[in-house]
């Protein structure tokens, strides 16, 4: 998989194709903060080509927090990527603010599974990098870029770890350095790609709910990968629930934030969604390998 | 206060070890000052050199026992000091008679006080060179070695050629060197720089290879450019790979540097034994060799050090 992945990576970023930007400037009052249309995503070798995205569709307005739930294969991470600029869609296009993206940027702050720190850097060193490559590059002086970092990692309760390596903390508390870099970036758009998934049950719930207020707080347009549905109905407005290379159904979710597992279990709407979404889920795994799964 | 006396510390159970250690570093330590010392050549030493050794390696003991706090470091002592009476006794005892080849311990290291100039004088040519090339080599090595790591299509013409080059040893150079470069020192530097340039472009070369490319990957979605990347984020990532194939070359520069230095100089510790060597001295050439090992020792301990300020993070 690895080597077809490499060939599809975009390679050194190019100019900003602004074409695609005057086209799309006439409704730019009513333009999504991401506009996906039509895209196509496939992985080739030389003897096979693998269809990962298949004319997708999709909105995300500003400010919105929208799961991509779906099992393993679907394509959701793909997606993913494509929006991080790290694979070159096929066809069709992927609009940032009206822009066509053309690689990676840090408009757009990305937090991985595997966490990704850098290893020689301490967390606050890893907080200031992600403060010296976004936005803030040019905003800040060097005491108060310091300042700043301590308060990300202020964000994600780690404040009294800012001067260990990586390698000296547990997973959960890298991925939350991870988390308190992407904010350092300060760009409005946050991907997220199954980020607590490699985090034990109890933690990754603490996490969940500090993503979900940190979210509201920062005012991010959050696109979050998961695989869990009890992770997307506690995060998400909007819930897109994946096949294999398409968007099956999307489902809006209305719970007020901050949202709390303890108290959305009490509510009864919670089960109806809870079900409706598990059928969806499931369903598609049933077609995906031929309805014969025993659940 | 409680800080000093933890350093003091001896570890349980060699106690014993250690009087027996300063009871044969005592009785050498007589022995030393007791007679002087006469050569076949009818040399006189009046035995200062050799007592000074002595107080020298018993602190080295006592300081790698407080350092490490184990008890091998005593079994060292005693080794050494039972190395060092047998030696010194011999002589007292009149078993070698030939102290031409075989010095006494005294005749070895008076040579210290006897041609201390000269020493100090060929250590620092020996360090001159090795700094310039050895310098030299390790900053282009891993420059280069980190843009060839980087961009493949560079990694495909260079490593080839490369891998021909780092097995020729770098001394087989030298005799051709020497002809068509102006002088003897910029002949020596070369070869000094063959043998640390190769082994730390490959290092550095592998290293690159082996990065996560989870870590590149999140670095370009920061907007990391391909150029900053080398800098930013390859080159700190690298540096441990880096480090190790420094120090590791670092013996093979030495080994170059003697051999080079033994060609033609007319400086540098290998002149220096090679001068003695062919004056029949056998006494320099040995304090000559014992320089070295000194030498080599203490560089590779600054490396190891350095190793342990910048990458810090590894463990």
């Amino acid at each position: 998989m690895s080597d077809e992945k490499i060939k599809n990576e975009t390679g050194v970023a190019g100019t900003t194709e602004t074409e695609a930007a005057k086209a799309e400037s006439k409704d730019r009052e009513t333009e999504p903060i991401i506009r996906i249309r039509d895209l196509c995503f496939e992985y080739t070798d030389k003897k096979s080509r693998f269809g990962a995205l298949d004319h997708i569709d999709l909105d995300v307005e500003k400010g919105e927090f929208v799961c991509i739930l779906g099992a393993s294969g679907c394509g959701k991470s793909t997606l993913l990527n494509v929006l991080a600029g790290l694979y070159k869609p096929g066809s069709g296009k992927v609009l940032v603010n009206g822009k066509k993206i053309t690689g990676p940027g840090p408009d757009r702050a990305v937090v991985f599974q595997h966490y990704s720190l850098f290893p020689w850097l301490t967390c606050k060193g890893n907080v200031l990098f992600g403060l010296k490559s976004g936005k803030g590059k040019h905003k800040y002086s060097g005491k108060e870029r310091k300042e700043k970092a301590m308060e990300y990692l202020k964000n994600v309760n780690l404040e009294q770890a800012a001067d260990k390596y990586p390698d000296q903390l547990s997973g959960g508390m890298k991925q939350r350095v991870a988390v308190a870099r992407a904010l350092a970036l300060e760009s409005d758009i946050l991907l997220m790609d199954e980020p607590f998934g490699a985090i034990d049950p109890r933690l990754r719930l603490e996490l969940q709910e500090l993503i979900s207020a940190l979210s509201v707080e920062k005012q991010k347009t959050v696109i979050f990968v998961t695989h869990d549905i009890d992770e997307a109905i506690l995060l998400a407005d909007r819930i897109v629930v994946m096949e294999p290379a398409k968007i099956r159904s999307v489902e809006e979710i209305s719970f007020p934030h901050p949202r709390k597992r303890a108290d959305l279990i009490r509510n009864g709407e919670y089960e109806k969604l809870r079900l409706k979404l598990t059928s969806a889920f499931y369903d598609q795994l049933q077609d995906s390998i031929g309805g014969e799964v025993v659940l | 206060m409680k800080k000093v006396k933890e350093f003091f510390s001896i570890p349980k159970g060699c106690l014993l070890e250690l009087i027996l250690m300063v009871i044969l570093f005592g009785v050498n330590e007589v022995l030393a000052f007791t007679m002087p010392y006469y050569s076949v050549h009818k040399a006189y030493y009046d035995g200062g050199a050799y007592g000074v050794v002595l107080i020298l390696v018993l602190l080295l003991c006592f300081l790698r026992l407080f350092l490490t706090k184990k008890k091998s470091a005593v079994d060292l002592g005693v080794i050494l000091f039972a190395f060092f009476l047998l030696w010194e006794v011999s002589y007292k005892a009149g078993l070698v008679k030939n102290d031409l080849l075989i010095p006494s311990p005294e005749g070895l290291f008076h040579v210290f006080v006897e041609k201390h100039e000269e020493l100090i004088k060929d250590v620092k040519g020996s360090i001159n060179l090795l700094f310039f090339g050895y310098l030299l080599a390790v900053v282009l090595g891993t420059l280069l070695g980190l843009t060839a790591g980087w961009f493949g299509r560079i990694r495909e013409i260079t490593l080839p050629i490369s891998n021909v080059i780092t097995l020729i040893p770098p001394l087989m150079f030298s005799a051709y060197l020497i002809m068509i470069l102006p002088t003897f020192r910029a002949a020596a530097i070369a070869v000094i720089f063959f043998a640390v340039f190769w082994p730390t472009f490959q290092g550095t070369v592998t290293g690159v290879g082996r990065i996560d490319r989870k870590v590149i990957e999140a670095a370009r979605t920061m907007g990391v450019s391909n150029v900053g990347m080398l800098f930013k984020v390859i080159f700190p990532y690298c540096l441990p790979d880096i480090i190790t194939s420094v120090s590791r070359s670092l013996r093979g520069a030495f080994m170059c540097l003697a051999g080079a230095e033994m060609l033609g100089m007319n400086l540098g510790i290998g002149y220096f034994v090679e001068k003695y060597k062919s004056l029949a001295d056998y006494r320099c050439v040995l304090a000559g060799i014992v320089t070295v090992g000194i030498i080599t020792t203490l560089a590779d301990l600054l490396v190891g050090k350095l190793r342990a300020v910048l990458i810090r993070w590894k463990d």
